[in-house]
């Protein structure tokens, strides 16, 4: 019986392991031959990738991967994660490529492969509307409790910031944060700025408060394997042409830089 | 196979894992304990004579048996706040854990209960036992004894429902596994390790459970 046990747990390994070496070189033309783009993303990500209200799958992250799969001439797959589960993905050669709000840290930059970023965004610090923290100086005082996403730059730029803060770590997305400060459970959250907005869009009017500063200056970028070279490129050369022809910016301009889609979805 | 698996971060992650084992443990026996203490007083009341009693106990055990912990847990988490019942982390993990699996408890006392021969109660009964005592004395010593290993099933269940409670911000087992798979993006050396120390805990409950069951029927021999 026991020993039954270990030879399973082995055999599975053995599988794992295998079916990791089968992801060889030449993911573009792996792609071209499947007809369909696999791509990691999230559900919870307002407002670059969610489900709208509608049940429909949409936000910046999402229109610009329909746009890629356009230029290349293939399907879109859409593979859904939690924030954490989002490099797991793309290293298990589940996904050929993850787009969603992502710094291109140089921690995640040893497991996987960034394009070159397409906007900027920072973290920011945000409260319930009657708290009595004012400022991001009120927070630094020892035993402020903060809610943080799993693995998420929110999480490093409160550690750094925050040193003597009580950290609360979620899963899942960016919402359940705002309901963590809402209900309560911790006196402020750290997120991505650009998230944080799009996100409290969708909760009763005045129900968080943000303060005013931002706690980096960090750079988006989607992100492939080390062992796609061939995508990387591609995906800096669409990237190079639609900053050149204004798709991009037309993109930003309606979901990160104002609250615009908010009346379609 | 085994080069590509990084022992030196495992060991370097060793202390968190320890921590949250422990978290792990007592959170479990916590829960547990609360659990059987639940499901006793449920089992009770659904088979007591009060037809009020078993109403409210049979509403308890079907509502819990037909939803999914994860929502229960949200629930107390995320809601009881909203109705003005804020609670720490680890209490509402508690208190989740204790009254799923009471209700789970409730209906495995219950079917060793009614396992008993009637004869028996009948027998307590002409010889003058009230409910309490023909529970205490005749009923729960046996019905608990041939119950041992289907709790100890729910008991394992428990232990890895526990796991859950990651997803309200407690350090436990599998937070351990998440935090070095988001640190370190090894998933394959974060989650086998986490697997490894529920098997531990497996084995552990699995050796009480022979111990004490070998203990009840050394006690009913003599």
């Amino acid at each position: 019986m026991k020993k039954a046990a270990g030879l399973s747990v082995i055999a599975s390994m053995v599988c794992l392991f295998v079916l990791s070496g089968f992801v060889s070189a030449g993911t573009l033309e792996e792609i071209a031959k499947r007809g369909e783009l696999r791509v990691a993303c999230q559900t919870q990500g307002a407002p670059f990738s969610f489900v709208d209200k509608n049940g429909e799958r949409t936000g910046s992250s999402i229109e610009l991967v329909n746009l890629i799969a356009e230029e290349m001439g293939v399907k879109v797959k859409f593979l859904n994660y939690d924030w954490d589960g989002l490099i797991p993905a793309l290293l298990s050669g589940k996904a050929d490529m993850l787009a969603a709000d992502m710094t291109p840290t140089l921690k995640r930059a040893m497991k996987i492969s960034f394009v070159d970023p397409y906007m900027y965004t920072g973290s920011v610090v945000f409260v319930k509307q009657d708290s009595p923290l004012k400022s991001i100086e009120d927070v630094k005082k020892t035993g402020t409790k903060l809610a943080v996403l799993l693995g998420s730059t929110g999480e490093n730029d409160a550690k750094k910031a925050f040193p003597d803060a009580e950290l609360k770590t979620y899963k899942g997305g960016g919402p359940i944060l705002l309901n963590a400060v809402i209900a309560g459970h911790t006196d402020a959250g750290v997120n991505d700025g650009s998230a944080v907005r799009g996100q409290s869009a969708s909760f009763p009017p005045n129900s968080i408060r943000v303060l005013d500063g931002q706690l980096s200056n960090s750079p988006l970028s989607f992100a492939v394997r080390y062992d796609s070279p061939d995508l990387r490129e591609w995906l800096n050369l669409f990237f190079l042409h639609i900053k050149l022809d204004g798709r991009l910016e037309n993109n930003l301009n309606y979901w990160v830089n104002s609250l615009d889609w908010k009346k379609d979805h | 196979m085994l080069e590509a698996f990084n022992f030196r971060v495992i060991l370097e992650y060793m202390p968190l894992y320890m921590q949250c084992f422990l978290a792990t443990l007592w959170l479990s026996a916590l829960s547990l304990v609360g659990a059987i203490v639940v499901g006793i007083i449920a089992c009770s009341m659904r088979l007591s004579q009060s037809r009020v009693l078993s109403r409210i106990a049979g509403i308890y055990i079907e509502s819990i048996r037909s939803t999914p912990l994860l929502v229960q847990l949200y629930f107390f988490y995320f809601g009881l706040p909203s109705m003005g019942i804020m609670l720490p982390e680890w209490v509402t993990g508690v208190f989740a854990l204790t009254l799923n699996s009471g209700a789970y408890y409730a209906e495995i006392i219950r079917a060793g209960i009614q396992a008993i021969a009637y004869g028996q109660i009948e027998a307590g009964i002409a010889s003058g036992l009230n409910y309490f005592q023909r529970m205490r004395y005749i009923i729960l010593p046996q019905a608990l004894g041939m119950t041992i290993r289907p709790m100890l099933g729910q008991a394992i269940v428990l232990v890895k429902d526990s796991s859950l409670l990651s997803l309200i911000s407690i350090m436990e087992l599998t937070r351990a596994g998440q935090l070095l798979t988001s640190d370190r993006f090894m998933p394959a050396e974060g989650f086998l390790t986490t697997a490894a120390f529920y098997l531990l805990i497996y084995y552990l409950l699995k050796t009480f459970s022979s111990w004490s069951e070998k203990r009840l029927i050394f006690r009913e021999a003599q």
